[in-house]
């Protein structure tokens, strides 16, 4: 397939994602913060955008956190480029210039999510209470992947667009354990933790899908190792890493795996992500737990940007590299 | 009463004026032609509500399929319109058809040898047939092709003439497209739309197919393959997304089943083409490039264009790729050039032309400029190097101010303007606000030049929908009918109905 075409499928999806997973960890604050002492609050708002990564970028905007100023920078703000409103956008902009490749119930789908949110009164919203505003945002996603799976040939574009939701789900479900851990970890045990707990959980659509792995209490390791090792959870940290590699496998021209293809046959990204899975596989939750768990998961998040790097110069790198030019930075973001 | 639908005909009822034009559906007598009888029947017995009903069902099966083309308004943002349709088909019998057909083949045939002479040996030009600097002077005139050997010696694959009809019914070529003319996906989409929307109307016709065209586009791209390569791959260069005709590209692409490509999909290596692809470079034997000759190679024509691919011409020069429509086609098209067809045709074949042209005047040539500057009034003026309907003076239309910059304009540069009669083109009941209205039509057939000429039966019938306006480009307000040619056999149903009708 061709390399720009890749390259617009595997933006559109991993747009499409990030709207979806920047909405659901709003929404879930949103509802915990509403009964929660103000201090508190405060402090919760501000680790919502540090999940994000645009802290930098919110004070140039804001001077302090609250739920309408982080709910406009997150939605529309157009000074934040990885607004949801601007994810929505960038996703059609990306389907658009590969409309033929797509199914027209994609597009009609993609279509009618920007039109929702581009015609949307964000004063009004704001004044009433987003919560039907975010639920259609992440039906609209949800529905986006479910047509995507039912209209599309499962061939190499659909692979990139698996690789490319799996790539940003699972970049978002590290930094909410990342933020969310951190805040718990200050707390002694008691209902406080439990709340922040079952708030990181949310977060992850993860509550329900914890509680029936058995386990009797809510307990932050517990939770860490069940948001990064399980391989059966759809947006624990080990299966999406095993998904995408199942797409690079499959986009590579082996689809049974590595089995049947030597070592020096495989590509940087097929190698990277592999030993990723790998290291989650045979890793020992104990090691990170505390402490220890900041700097870890700080490390896996940027193996991962360094095989979305990969990604992109193994397959859609359609500069040609000249002698004595350094190559052009790719030209969405990470 | 609001709730009784009204059932009464309508649409025939209006009195509908023929005036001085040929009318494409009546004859003097306000009666139809022979072969619009049935359709004539069947829109009598129409209601209003019904007609209607028909034509909003239309409308919205074109916006949901994205049949639309991009205006660029003055906010930078592109809106999406659909191309009007009108539901009334035009109808051409098949003996018109036969000699249309005979004559555009006669011509593209003459056309494409040419291209080959003025790119190699030039007699035309030595045995003092056509004057070389209307050649060397014209804009489309790539000195860059001479001496290419193009597969089958075809330059003009696809071609795209128009025609119109004066007052007497007689077609004649307004001017002939050889730079990769668009509009062949109305022609295929409006066909659609009228069997689902009359499916009836056919059962009375033998209308000729025309779905065949995008198999008989590929059979042709693949016929002139260099080396006669047994399997070429073929793809569609496009500008991208923001070119009006994105649609088209798109639409013939998926019917075809080849990748459609931008310039930065593809890389010249060793004068051979390939695309980029997530499994590194895959050759490319035949480009059908909808991009023009300026911009398809930055290293040799525009230098500044990012549509292009750096290199493509040297390996179409080597022969290792075929470009189609090739390079330097639109010399041939040029409209100082296009006067000379009917002598190309007496050069190249030794026959008489089989279409006429419209009566063309050259500036150029000093005894007809004079006539120009006398009659600016009566006679439309054309730019050469103009198209789309821009860069016209339409004499009997115009202002003093306008004509009087036409006549500074073709005083300063000859070459570049020609002037043709104001043609009463012939005229088609169209329907517009609740009545029929008589608006110019045209035709564009589509010709197909590889191993031989194909022409799929019909073309796209453009209407000036402006009341009282002549030009039926898109751009300009322009809208589109079905286009059916009739079976050779003289179809039962016809001729039942002709003398059911007369007996009567």
């Amino acid at each position: 397939m061709l390399s720009r075409v890749a390259d617009a499928l595997y933006w559109m999806s991993r747009y499409v994602e990030r709207a979806e997973d920047i909405t659901r960890i709003l929404t879930v604050n949103f509802h915990s913060l509403l009964d929660a002492p103000v201090e508190t609050a405060e402090s919760a708002w501000q680790a919502i955008i540090a999940i994000t990564g645009d802290e930098e970028r919110y004070r140039q905007c804001y001077a302090d956190y609250n739920a309408r100023n982080v709910s406009e920078f997150l939605l529309w703000n157009p000074s934040n480029p990885n607004a949801v409103r601007t994810c929505i956008s960038l996703a059609r902009e990306n389907a658009r210039s590969v409309r033929e490749q797509i199914s027209s119930e994609m597009w009609e789908n993609l279509n009618r999510l920007y039109f929702l949110v581009r015609d949307l009164d964000w004063e009004e919203t704001a004044r009433s209470g987003p919560y039907e505003f975010f639920d259609q945002i992440r039906y609209g996603s949800w529905a986006f992947q479910g047509i995507t799976a039912e209209t599309m040939t499962h061939g190499d574009g659909y692979e990139f667009i698996q690789l490319g939701k799996m790539m940003e789900r699972g970049d978002k479900t590290i930094r909410t354990l990342d933020v969310k851990y951190a805040a718990v970890n200050q707390l002694t045990e008691g209902p406080e933790a439990s709340l922040q707990l079952i708030v990181l959980l949310r977060s992850c659509s993860a509550f329900e899908a914890f509680r029936k792995t058995g386990a009797a209490m809510l307990q932050s390791g517990r939770v860490a190792q069940f948001l990064l090792l399980d391989q059966e959870f759809p947006r624990a940290v080990g299966f999406c890493l095993n998904r995408a590699l199942r797409s690079i496998n499959a986009i590579s021209g082996n689809t049974s795996g590595e089995q049947g293809r030597q070592p020096h046959q495989l590509n940087n990204p097929q190698r990277q992500i592999g030993r990723i899975c790998a290291d989650l596989d045979y890793l020992n939750i104990e090691e990170i737990l505390d402490l220890r768990m900041h700097p870890f998961l700080d490390g896996l998040l940027h193996r991962i940007n360094l095989v979305g790097d990969e990604i992109t110069r193994t397959f859609f790198n359609t500069q040609v590299i000249l002698p004595g030019k350094t190559q052009q930075p790719a030209q969405q973001q990470q | 009463m609001a709730e009784q639908p009204d059932r009464r005909p309508w649409l025939l009822e209006n009195r509908y004026e023929i005036g001085d034009f040929f009318d494409e559906m009546f004859a003097g007598n306000g009666q139809p032609h022979h072969h619009y009888q049935p359709i004539y029947e069947q829109l009598r017995e129409l209601s209003r509500q019904s007609f209607e009903e028909r034509r909003r069902q239309a409308d919205i099966a074109f916006l949901y399929q994205g049949i639309t083309f991009t205006v660029y308004n003055k906010e930078d943002e592109g809106i999406e319109r659909i191309f009007p349709f009108d539901l009334i088909p035009r109808i051409i019998p098949a003996p018109e058809w036969d000699v249309l057909e005979r004559g555009l083949t006669q011509r593209v045939t003459a056309l494409n040898l040419f291209l080959y002479d003025i790119y190699h040996e030039q007699r035309i030009i030595r045995e003092g047939i056509i004057p070389p600097e209307l050649i060397f002077g014209a804009k489309h005139f790539r000195r860059e092709m001479i001496g290419v050997e193009p597969p089958r010696r075809v330059y003009a694959h696809i071609v795209g003439s128009d025609l119109v009809r004066d007052n007497e019914g007689n077609y004649l070529v307004l001017e002939d497209n050889l730079r990769s003319p668009s509009g062949v996906s109305y022609m295929l989409e409006n066909r659609q739309a009228m069997k689902r929307t009359f499916p009836n109307l056919f059962q009375k016709y033998e209308v000729r197919p025309n779905e065949h065209y995008p198999q008989e586009l590929l059979a042709t791209l693949r016929s002139v393959a260099p080396h006669d390569l047994p399997d070429p791959t073929v793809v569609l260069l496009t500008p991208g997304i923001y070119n009006s005709a994105y649609f088209e590209h798109t639409f013939l692409a998926r019917q075809m089943g080849i990748e459609i490509v931008e310039g930065r999909d593809l890389v010249v290596h060793d004068n051979h083409v390939y695309t980029r692809t997530t499994r590194g470079l895959k050759p490319v034997d035949v480009i059908y490039r909808r991009i023009d000759d300026e911009f398809i190679d930055p290293l040799t024509f525009n230098p500044d264009s990012m549509l292009g691919v750096a290199g493509l011409l040297n390996a179409y020069r080597a022969g290792n790729v075929t470009l189609a429509n090739a390079i330097g086609t639109g010399v041939a098209d040029d409209k100082a050039v296009y006067a000379f067809v009917p002598q190309i045709i007496r050069f190249y074949l030794s026959e008489e032309p089989i279409l006429n042209n419209v009566p063309t005047y050259l500036a150029m040539r000093d005894e007809d400029r004079k006539y120009i500057l006398d009659h600016l009034d009566t006679l439309v003026v054309k730019s050469v190097n103009e198209s789309g309907g821009y860069g016209m003076l339409v004499g009997t239309q115009s202002t003093r101010e306008e004509r009087e910059r036409f006549r500074e304009l073709i005083h300063s540069a000859p070459r570049n303007f020609i002037a043709q009669p104001t043609i009463s083109l012939s005229r088609h009941p169209t329907y517009q606000d609740g009545e029929l209205y008589g608006c110019h039509v045209d035709l564009r057939p589509y010709i197909l030049c590889g191993e031989e000429v194909r022409i799929v039966p019909g073309g796209l019938t453009r209407v000036a929908l402006r009341k009282g306006s002549l030009v039926v480009n898109s751009s300009q307000g322009g809208g589109s009918k079905d286009t059916w040619v009739l079976g050779k056999q003289p179809d039962r149903a016809v001729v039942g109905q002709f003398w059911l009708n007369n007996k009567g």
